[in-house]
């Protein structure tokens, strides 16, 4: 391999340093996550060098550091986790290989984010042909047409006394217990990740940014080139999708319990 | 769970009135501090008489904070393993830089 591809013009700051970055970081505060904050230049330069040393725990270190958010980076390019988490692989890949040469002009990490940056949007443009990730913006156009993001058959119609408000069958029912609560937390934690794989793209791209990695609207529109109004939208229907699917969950639980 | 009551206009101004049906829609508006003032009040008075769209709202808050509680993603363990392994080959640990 030669010297990593060059980002084009300006890329953005590939990774802002936002709760998802501090929560991926959390447990082992040493080497990487120093070098992983801005002005961590100088315990930088001992992640180099402890990496060129052979270090392996420093290594270790460093993938189990920066992955999370490599790939929460790579989705915003591509079509699917399997595909980002093979970029993210092949930007490691890059570094290990090309440790020797990194010449430390820049920071250890803008440089490991810009390869996998232009890993991720060689990979996405490729994508981009058969996906519908560059589509038009027709009410968000992603398989939903940008419909009622609930059942019109859960409200009243037009002749009733409370046109559009909810149904007795219709209304919500509360969650019991809350998703949080232990009893139901790993079950809601696989759904909504099952829900979210499920996802059109860029609904999931934003859902992501915005409520599992912490990113406020501004950073996403930034990211993913979104008006703030179209970025409300794909957040909406996003949204809309998962709360449905836990009803769903939470449906099927009371029937399992004999509709108690 | 209480019938949705009408709202009557009081404040002077024009008041628009919000349905549960255009609530579900105004939700995410709603909580990102988005909607004109004049919807804003709408939905705030329309909360304040609405039963189930209050749940429906508690529901997608709960949706968004279990969101925040997913574990941040990894890489496959053995594709972690593979990349190690590498290192180790590439970068044998040597006793001094």
């Amino acid at each position: 391999m030669t010297e990593p591809p060059q980002p084009r013009p300006a890329p953005p700051e590939p990774d802002p340093p936002g709760p998802g970055a501090r929560r991926a970081a959390a447990p082992p505060v040493t080497v990487a996550v120093a070098a992983a904050r801005p002005g961590g230049s100088d315990d930088q330069a001992g992640l180099l060098a402890r990496l060129r040393a052979g270090d392996q725990r420093a290594f270790a270190e460093l993938v189990d550091t920066w992955s999370p958010v490599m790939l929460r980076v790579a989705m915003l390019h591509v079509s699917s986790r399997a595909s980002a988490e093979e970029v993210v692989q092949e930007t490691w890949l890059a570094v290990v290989r090309q440790l020797d040469r990194f010449e430390g002009r820049s920071s250890l990490r803008t440089w490991a984010f810009r390869i996998l940056e232009n890993l991720a949007r060689t990979r996405g443009r490729r994508e981009a042909r058969t996906l519908p990730w560059s589509s038009a913006f027709p009410g968000d156009g992603e398989g939903d047409g940008g419909g009622p993001t609930v059942d019109p058959a859960r409200f009243r119609g037009a002749g009733d006394r409370w046109p559009r408000h909810w149904t007795d069958a219709g209304a919500p029912v509360a969650w019991e217990p809350p998703p949080e609560d232990a009893a139901v937390a790993a079950e809601v934690r696989r759904e909504l990740r099952a829900a979210l794989d499920e996802l059109p793209p860029r609904q999931r791209a934003v859902v992501e940014l915005r409520d599992v990695l912490g990113l406020s609207s501004d950073e996403v529109c930034a990211r993913l080139a979104l008006t703030p109004g179209n970025q409300r939208i794909l957040l909406h229907r996003g949204r809309a999708r998962l709360r449905a699917r836990l009803e769903g969950l939470y449906r099927g639980r009371t029937e399992g319990d004999g509709g108690g | 769970m209480g019938e949705p009551r009408r709202v009557d206009g009081s404040g002077g101004d024009a008041v628009l009135e919000v349905a549960c049906q255009e609530f579900v829609e105004l939700v995410t508006e709603h909580l990102e501090g988005a909607l004109p003032p004049a919807v804003e009040r709408a939905v705030v008075a329309h909360l304040a008489l609405c039963d189930p769209c209050v749940e429906y709202l508690a529901q997608v808050r709960a949706t968004t904070a279990a969101l925040a509680q997913l574990p941040p993603p990894t890489l496959p363990e053995p594709v972690r393993d593979q990349l190690l392994g590498l290192f180790g080959r590439l970068h044998p640990p040597s006793p001094g830089p």
